[in-house]
């Protein structure tokens, strides 16, 4: 119906069952149209984070709905989610993640492989220039594990954005980078969000970083503060 | 496209990590070629010992047996309700020995399985020199045949075989004989029968068999000169020994001539029931013991992969993340298992054989042996590697698959 939604979920809720069983989240729902840059505040513990999780699809163990794209992604199947992913959603963790054995070159590509649908030359010069945008084009050789922490980031954020993703999410991204890396990682999102219409949902607790982006939803014990 | 990248994965895992890549490996080899060293030495240790006592025994005897009970003839004729009363009964006449033993050996010939057949008369007699008496079983053989079935030249510690063949009045006695009795070679040993015939040899010869009672007891004549002993016909034969290719047959091959010789056809199962019972409690133990080593082998290798699996179980939810299928997770693990499995493989095949070497070398001088036995046989081999393969594949497999199946975040978030 609306083409403009990128994402919607309706009452979401998950429990924790261990140690003991507890409601993270409440009861959540709400809409983000394409093209919207998102931030996710909230104290530590208030389960933005799992639920960040929960909107990229990673983790299956909610009740309520979710749509991305006008896609019902709720009850399918690990390997249905796993393919949806690679094609649709582009994710940046709290910590790289990187194949350490891998060059920073390699750990770009690999979601493109997986993907499959350009060649192996273009995906290397996609990933080269992804490098090369986020100053990493020197890097670009060297094994992942040789890499400073903010650059490791960056080489995580270039991943994330190889297949174009419609969807990019962040768990605190720019929790590990300077203010000077931060801004460009800003600014690389902004863009994304603005020129090619890729919605973007970060949980933060960078104050400025929020404060620059269209949309903030703030959750405190699990609900949604507005 | 993506099956290289996944290789590409796999063997990143391997290189990286080359120690673990190395003990997993390590494990594989050790339980391959444990496995082969302990079939190949229990093999060469069954078949040695078959050997050892077939070197006094044939693996079918044809023998005329001493008619069966014949206490009671009328047991056929006689109604249950009738009386008979027989006292005193005896044999009065039956054939002993072979007669026609020319017709038989013609028809063993013809059996294919069959790999040698020697004719024997054997007697029991008194052994005498001066004073001393000493019973025993005296052999006439066919001198050629005798040594192509029992090898009897090999355990020959005094004067030679074939001489026998030249001297008609020659004999051939066991060591513990010739010690019992102070004679030496070239000495006279009087034989008396049982029906009183007495006749001296010469002894040309003195043998040394594994088995003490056969050194013990018995001297070997030429055949002739035994049935001149007995006063018997050029056919007459008291015992036919026969040898066939696998002497585990033996049954079958017995009950295959049977019908067709009016004499016992005995396998050596049946007069040596208990060499039966060891050799199959042999085996036995051979399949307990390299069942085991399979068992063990296969849990060390199994733990390895479970390791590996685990130590990269936080690499598989970023790869799941990024949207890669759970066959590519399995696909990647049992990349790597495998070509340990391979690599440990053929590495675990040529150690095991150098073990079996070495171990085969081992200096091991009693009886007829001189090293420790050994077998290679390529089933071993062969089998050892499959299960090898086998093995790694359900070690890598499992593990993976479980990992496979997890939502990335589980693992993620610790």
């Amino acid at each position: 119906m609306d083409n403009n939604i990128a994402l919607s979920v309706k009452n979401l809720t998950k429990y924790f069952y261990e140690p003991e069983t507890f409601q993270v989240l409440k009861d959540i729902s709400f809409d983000v149209q394409k093209g919207e840059f998102l931030s996710l505040v909230g104290k530590s513990g208030s389960g933005k984070s799992t639920m960040l999780y929960v909107l990229s699809s990673m983790d299956t163990d909610y009740e309520g709905s979710l749509e991305i794209n006008n896609v019902m992604l709720t009850g399918k199947t690990q390997n249905e989610l796993a393919a949806f992913r690679n094609a649709n959603i582009g994710f940046v963790f709290q910590f790289h993640y990187l194949l350490p054995e891998f060059s920073s070159l390699d750990n770009v590509m690999l979601p493109a492989l997986k993907l499959g649908q350009k060649s192996k030359e273009e995906i290397e010069h996609d990933a080269l220039e992804n490098l090369s945008l986020l100053g990493l084009k020197e890097q670009a050789l060297k094994s992942a594990n040789k890499l400073s922490g903010g650059q490791q980031q960056r080489v995580a954020i270039a991943r994330a954005l190889i297949n174009n993703p419609s969807i990019i999410m962040g768990d605190e991204p720019t929790g590990n980078l300077d203010s000077k890396n931060t801004k460009i990682v800003f600014d690389i999102f902004k863009q994304l969000a603005r020129e090619k219409g890729q919605t973007i949902i970060t949980v933060t607790h960078d104050d400025d970083f929020a404060a620059n982006s269209d949309r903030i939803i703030e959750l405190q014990d699990g609900e949604l503060l507005k | 496209m993506i099956k290289s990248t996944n290789n590409k994965i796999a063997f990143a895992h391997l290189t990286s990590r080359l120690r673990q890549t190395l003990v997993a490996t390590l494990s594989v080899t050790f339980g391959i070629s444990m496995y082969i060293f302990m079939n190949g030495f229990m093999n060469g240790v069954n078949n040695i010992t078959s050997d050892l006592s077939f070197s006094t025994l044939a693996h079918i005897r044809i023998y005329n047996d001493i008619p069966e009970d014949r206490s009671n003839l009328l047991k056929e004729t006689v109604k249950p309700n009738q009386v008979i009363n027989i006292r005193g009964a005896k044999t009065i006449k039956y054939t002993e020995g072979i007669k026609n033993s020319a017709q038989i050996i013609d028809l063993l010939k013809k059996q294919q399985d069959i790999t040698g057949a020697t004719q024997q008369v054997n007697i029991n007699v008194f052994f005498r020199n001066g004073a001393t008496k000493v019973n025993g079983l005296l052999s006439g053989i066919d001198v050629e045949n005798e040594n192509k079935l029992f090898k009897t030249s090999t355990y020959m510690t005094d004067g030679k075989w074939n001489d026998l063949n030249f001297r008609t009045d020659g004999t051939i006695i066991g060591i513990g004989l010739a010690t019992k009795m102070s004679l030496k070679i070239n000495d006279n040993l009087v034989v008396t029968t049982a029906d009183g015939v007495t006749k001296s040899f010469k002894i040309i010869g003195i043998f040394k068999t594994t088995v003490a009672g056969v050194d013990n007891t018995k001297a070997y004549i030429r055949i002739n000169t035994a049935r001149q002993l007995l006063s018997e016909n050029q056919s007459y034969v008291t015992d036919i020994q026969v040898d066939i290719k696998d002497y585990n047959q033996a049954r079958t091959v017995a009950n295959r001539i049977a019908p067709f010789v009016p004499y016992k056809v005995e396998p050596w199962q049946v007069s040596n029931g208990q060499l039966e019972a060891t050799s199959q409690l042999r085996d036995i133990l051979a399949i307990a013991v390299s069942l085991t080593i399979l068992i063990v082998a296969g849990f060390g290798i199994y733990n390895i992969m479970n390791m590996t699996v685990n130590e990269k179980i936080r690499e598989i939810a970023i790869l799941k993340a990024m949207g890669y299928a759970s066959k590519d997770i399995v696909e990647i693990f049992l990349t790597q298992s495998i070509a340990i499995g391979i690599v440990g493989g053929i590495v675990g095949i040529l150690l095991g054989f150098l073990i079996s070497f070495g171990v085969n070398h081992v200096p091991f001088r009693i009886a007829t042996l001189q090293t420790l036995p050994m077998t290679y046989y390529i089933k071993d081999y062969s089998l050892a590697f499959i299960f090898g393969l086998i093995t790694t594949f359900v070690a890598g497999y499992l593990p993976a698959r479980k990992a496979s199946n997890i939502d990335p975040v589980t693992i993620i978030r610790g």
